[in-house]
């Protein structure tokens, strides 16, 4: 279980203030979280925060009822896998490679069988078993991403975090990775939180959803209460038009008076 | 991946021999050597041996040092010789034959350490200091432009190197400075420094995965449970006893920091727990052939290595940058 508990944090990066102010949270087990919210409201930084990556100033983030940061970084490595958006990578590995590093907090790059057994588990889960001598640099952005969440999932962790996972991605595998995502929830029991810019991928894939405004939580629940006028117009400052499609909530968020 | 092993080990070994065996003393050849002559086992051991270890000990420390700051800029155009390391260790041991005795250990109480120990731990301070402040400065900038940060190094190591000519100025020492500056597997000296490498290239060995994985970025490794920083700081100690070593027994060896590592990666990738032996042995090869050929051209005189190495290692880089240029063109075109 993961508990956030009155975390704050102030830094600044790249020009641009990043605030926490007074977050709490307790992490939904066994669904997909979706993280929302403007640029600047505090989400990257908050799922940072949550993985130990980011330091807060005051507050604690609980993990299984301990205060994470007197946790070893390898054993929070066990648990929490976190995930940037997947970016262009400058050195070349290959598929195999970046899954083996997945084992690294297990194993620390010493593979023994078990490790060997997870790595080849998750290539054939993600269906790349056959692109495993492939170097990244060689795959489309679709095989590329799968192989990125092949390696979270040799992580073995039970919590894992995306953040912005579809950033640069199209449409397509946009939708794929989505599913991916769910997929890890139902079939392999997964707790997943991710920071998502498109509210209607949070509307059609998570099972909770947290809104964030200027570093705090406007209000959080499922999709259906989420996804309307009176919480979406204050988180983002803008006028939605909401509609019912096959039961799913769709945004319209483009200026629908003109 | 095995044939390619097989190919350069061939060649590696190939290439040693013919360095012990090449050399202006005419008279050492199998037949003396088998002979047991007492002079040509004297060339042998005292003469061709060490400089053959300094050959490949100075080629693989670049290699492996060259991927390492590479791994930790996650810049594919930097080298200890951008980044300051190299101008640092020969203003250090600059500083070492100004202000030190240069032939007679130094004795501190009861322990007796020999000159060139404390040259190279100069150079070796100076390079880590140097090195150290330039990763923080490219951290703090967050440059994106790839280009940016061998520039910013070049200058940086432009300016560590005036620093080092105003000094020499001062007290009369641009002569030595020059001397410095042209390495060769024939200098005088303090040569026996360039087994100090060893240490450095053994925990680079046992350390290869973390090299790897904090390429990939400071969030990923935090997510591996990697201490991104010590890593990063192990990583430059290693870089700058290397370039310090290397600095004091050879010289700057141009070139091959940057060009090794860039084409040992496309054949072997950046893994480096698979590849580490494969890039030593590549870099070695390397200068290995240029020494040979510095030696042979104008036989039974000797040309500086560091003039072959520029020339072959310059025109090798000049063409795989154009054809790197061309093939990413090609890569953008079927993507978009």
């Amino acid at each position: 279980m993961i508990e956030v508990k009155n975390i704050s944090q102030s830094y600044v990066k790249g020009g641009h203030v990043k605030t926490l102010d007074d977050v709490s949270l307790t992490v939904r087990e066994k669904t997909v979280t979706a993280l929302v919210g403007a640029n600047g409201a505090g989400k990257s930084t908050l799922l940072g925060a949550m993985s130990n990556v980011v330091q807060t100033m005051s507050g604690q983030v609980l993990l299984d009822g301990v205060d994470v940061r007197k946790i070893k970084t390898s054993e929070v490595a066990k648990k929490i896998a976190f995930l940037k958006q997947i970016q262009q990578i400058s050195i070349r590995i290959t598929v195999n490679d970046l899954v083996e590093f997945g084992r690294f907090p297990h194993c620390g790059g010493r593979l023994k069988d078990i490790d060997k057994q997870k790595v080849n588990e998750a290539l054939d889960y993600m269906m790349i078993g056959d692109l495993r001598d492939r170097f990244l640099d060689q795959l489309s952005g679709g095989q590329r991403q799968r192989a990125f969440i092949a390696m979270i999932l040799a992580q073995d962790t039970p919590y894992i975090f995306l953040d912005e996972p579809l950033n640069n991605l199209d449409i397509k595998y946009s939708v794929e990775m989505m599913k991916i995502v769910k997929k890890l929830v139902t079939e392999l029991d997964k707790t997943i939180v991710v920071v998502l810019h498109d509210i209607n991928f949070a509307s059609a894939y998570a099972g909770h959803i947290v809104a964030m405004k200027d570093g705090k939580i406007l209000s959080e629940g499922y999709p259906d209460k989420m996804i309307t006028k009176e919480v979406l117009n204050p988180t983002f400052d803008h006028d939605f038009h909401i509609i019912d499609h096959d039961g799913k909530r769709v945004c319209l968020f483009f200026d629908h008076n003109q | 991946m095995i044939w390619k092993r097989i190919i350069m080990s061939v060649l590696f070994i190939g290439l040693v021999i013919a360095s012990i065996m090449i050399g202006s003393f005419a008279d050492m050849n199998l037949a003396t050597l088998r002979a047991g002559d007492e002079n040509a086992w004297l060339v042998f051991w005292h003469s061709r041996v060490p400089r053959t270890a300094a050959i490949v000990l100075s080629a693989a420390g670049l290699s492996v040092g060259g991927l390492i700051m590479q791994a930790i800029s996650r810049n594919k155009f930097m080298s200890p010789g951008t980044s300051g390391a190299t101008d640092a260790a020969a203003l250090g041991l600059l500083l070492a034959f100004i202000y030190l005795p240069t032939n007679v250990a130094i004795t501190i109480g009861r322990l007796v350490i020999p000159a060139g120990v404390v040259q190279t731990a100069l150079a070796f301070v100076f390079a880590l200091v140097a090195t150290i402040i330039f990763v923080m400065i490219i951290n703090k900038l967050k440059i994106r432009e790839v280009v940016y940060i061998p520039l910013l190094g070049m200058m940086y190591g432009g300016m560590i190197a005036a620093v080092s000519s105003a000094i020499a100025f001062h007290h009369e020492a641009i002569q030595m400075l020059n001397a410095f500056n042209l390495a060769s597997f024939a200098r005088l000296g303090h040569f026996e420094m360039i087994y100090i490498v060893t240490i450095p290239l053994i925990f680079v060995v046992f350390y290869a995965t973390k090299f790897s994985i904090i390429g990939l970025g400071a969030d990923f490794a935090k997510n591996l449970g990697v201490h991104y920083d010590r890593v990063v700081f192990l990583g430059l100690c290693i870089i700058s006893l290397i370039s310090a070593a290397v600095f004091v027994s050879v010289g700057p060896l141009p070139f091959v920091g940057l060009i090794i590592p860039n084409m040992a990666t496309t054949i072997y990738g950046d893994n480096l727990k698979k590849s580490v032996i494969d890039l030593m042995m590549f870099g070695a090869v390397f200068v290995l052939f240029c020494d040979i050929l510095s030696r042979l051209i104008i036989w039974p005189f000797e040309m500086n290595v560091s003039v072959t190495v520029s020339l072959l290692g310059g025109a090798i880089f000049m063409v795989y940058l154009i054809r790197g240029m061309s093939s990413g063109r090609v890569r953008q075109s079927k993507t978009a």
